[in-house]
């Protein structure tokens, strides 16, 4: 038998459940976020469901076009390269080193960054002037460049890649986080719950962090996209990931010999990357769209 | 004025002493010893290297070994190369001006592109024209360079044989170094041929120019937009309409200009950006710039050609972000006063 509500209660959702339930109404930013879903699964998942071996190839088929195409072979759908890998396993394995590596690389700087964003935060005088500048030289350097530096200094790998890259994005997370969390702390509940004997950690914890996580997570969608861009440019470089590796990057530099007999090679790796940066871009700008409404209610 | 520059210049100054310091930490960052790391003596006799220890006191203390090279790079003295033995000094300033010239001609097709799309969008703001507008824009900040340069060759220099795919000129014009800039030069050089080899160099630019214009013009579009969304909501443009104006009156005489001042601002942040994008596509027009020759050189591990290009590369972009501040300035009156944090 269904209970129905007696009582009239009022529901306040939280400031995140309030983003997720605005969010959810943007036809466009629901396909980017399956779209992401869809891709976070192929990343963990991938390389058991590809069909044959990403690094391991046929040897008496190279250069097999697509399925659709007239020589193609259906048991290879995207074709093979000059090695006879199947495009559609290295594709697949690509996901998790490009999109899956970006993923990882984000969370971290994210924490590290959000840990001493909100640290900084709370300290103030020639400490905070001397991060402030410091922040301000660090970031007007292009993110690339600065992974190039990284690279360079830790030599060619996708290990190094990964570091750079987490080092280059940590920068953006300190000042994003402390420009919010110096913001939140003017406001009246702040007050309040400092008037109620709450420490600055707890305050931290309990009353900021749980405002300010849509702003990180709307910083941490653009973070996604630059790591994508980034891991995959070093590895088209040939300063990211090395030889067998299937990363997209690589795996388009490796069909750049090859391009005027099998365009598929350089095409798919291309457009896997759109796609993954498409994807997140748009789960960004739907969390921007909702920040932007929720704030004029 | 004055403090504004006297404030600007303080901040060269020290932005300057923070990238050397960091260009010579980086001597001890990379495997090897330091000193052939910073002179790219690699074959040098014992006798050599004595004299080079000399010269960059690395028996002293870190401070003097810093002002030692310090005084090196005043002297424009950068080292060899370790691959080639060159001087890395004027393999910088030949390749230099090429990178420069690419990565201006491809901020004008950015701006000229970006900023009145942008503007559009903004007049035409929640309308189709401004959704395809956006979703374009955001398209073409989504798409990697390299493969969007591959894709340009393909079409425009392999099926339809419109452009060049690589290189500055053809080869068949010998235009003499003089500033580099290879469009200044072919002018100034006394070649009968002078006006093929002009437009034979257009060619060329035409196609890695527009790759690396597309991801900045795409950030113009945005800044235009918001810059001229704000502007068309203030008070003085509900004046001007309440006056009579017409709508077109109102945006070139007044939205425009002010819409205008608001995005030179970034111009010198993207620009930084545009000369990263440039490296790559560099590599893929093999352009003759610094660029591809510092990505090269990290290929072959030449530490001191690293070392000095990435001193050189983040000294352009620092005075260009100057420059575009200056501009800024004077043309804007408001900007002149006390900034903290910048």
């Amino acid at each position: 038998m269904a209970r129905d509500k007696i009582y009239l209660e009022e529901i306040f959702p939280s400031p995140f459940m309030q983003l997720w339930l605005i969010f959810r109404r943007t036809p466009v930013a629901m396909v980017g976020f399956s779209c992401f879903i869809f891709l976070i699964i192929l990343a963990i998942f991938g390389p058991l469901l590809a069909p044959h071996s990403a690094i391991e190839g046929q040897l008496n088929m190279p250069l097999l076009p697509p399925a659709w195409h007239d020589d193609g072979n259906v048991s290879y759908l995207l074709g093979t390269d000059e090695l006879g890998r199947d495009m559609l396993s290295r594709l697949m394995y690509g996901t998790s080193l490009t999109f899956g590596l970006s993923f990882i690389v984000v969370i971290i700087s994210l924490v590290i960054g959000v840990l001493i964003g909100s640290l900084s935060a709370l300290t103030s005088g020639i400490k905070a002037s001397f991060l402030n500048h410091f922040l301000d030289v660090i970031l007007s350097i292009p993110s690339l460049l600065l992974a190039i530096i990284i690279v360079a200094i830790l030599g060619p790998g996708i290990s190094n890649t990964v570091w750079a890259v987490v080092m280059v994005l940590i920068p953006q997370f300190v000042h994003i986080t402390r420009y919010a969390v110096k913001e939140e702390f003017r406001k009246d509940y702040v007050l309040a719950s400092r008037l109620d004997g709450a420490g600055p950690f707890r305050i931290l914890s309990y009353s900021i962090l749980p405002n300010i996580v849509d702003r990180i997570m709307s910083q941490a969608t653009l973070a996604q996209s630059a790591a994508i861009l980034d891991i995959a440019t070093l590895g088209f470089l040939g300063l990211g990931a090395q030889i067998p590796l299937p990363e997209w990057g690589a795996t388009l530099a490796n069909g750049l010999d090859l391009f005027y007999i099998a365009p598929w090679t350089v095409y798919l790796p291309g457009l896997a990357i759109l796609f993954a940066v498409v994807a997140t871009n748009l789960v960004g700008e739907g969390i921007r769209h909702a920040l932007k409404v929720r704030k004029e209610r | 004025m004055l403090i504004f520059t006297l404030r600007r210049l303080s901040l060269f100054v020290f932005t300057m002493l923070l990238l050397t310091l960091l260009s010579f930490s980086l001597c001890f960052l990379f495997p090897g010893d330091a000193v052939i790391n910073i002179s790219g003596a690699i074959n040098a006799t014992p006798e050599q290297l004595i004299q080079l220890n000399e010269s960059y006191q690395t028996s002293r203390n870190i401070f003097f070994q810093y002002l030692a090279y310090l005084t090196h790079i005043m002297d424009g003295n950068l080292g060899l190369s370790m691959a080639s033995q060159s001087v890395i000094g004027h393999e910088i300033l030949n390749l230099l001006p090429a990178t420069i010239e690419l990565s201006i001609v491809a901020l004008l097709i950015a701006m000229f592109v970006g900023i009145p799309l942008g503007f559009v969008a903004a007049i035409k703001h929640n309308k189709p024209a401004d959704n395809i507008i956006l979703s374009v824009s955001m398209l073409g900040y989504s798409i990697p360079v390299f493969w969007l340069g591959l894709l340009a060759i393909l079409t425009f220099s392999i099926s339809l044989g419109w452009f060049p795919s690589a290189g500055q000129i053809s080869l068949l014009f010998e235009i003499e170094l003089i500033t580099g800039i290879q469009f200044i030069d072919i002018l100034l050089s006394d070649s009968p041929y002078k006006w093929q080899a002009f437009s034979d160099a257009t060619a060329h630019i035409i196609l890695p120019a527009c790759v690396i214009a597309v991801a900045p013009a795409t950030i113009f579009i945005r800044l235009a937009r918001t810059s001229m969304i704000e502007v068309l909501e203030t008070s003085y443009i509900r004046a001007a309409s309440a006056k009579g104006l017409t709508f077109q009156q109102i945006i070139f005489r007044h939205a425009i200009r002010n819409a205008l001042i608001k995005i030179i601002r970034h111009v010198g942040l993207q620009f930084a950006n545009l000369v990263t994008i440039a490296m790559v596509t560099e590599v893929i027009f093999s352009w003759p710039g610094i660029g591809r020759w510092l990505i090269v050189s990290i290929d072959q591990r030449d530490y001191t050609a690293i070392q000095s290009g990435l001193l050189v590369l983040s000294c352009f972009i620092f005075v260009v972000h100057i420059l575009t501040d200056f501009i800024y300035a004077a043309l804007n009156p408001l900007a002149r006063g006390v900034k903290y944090g910048s």
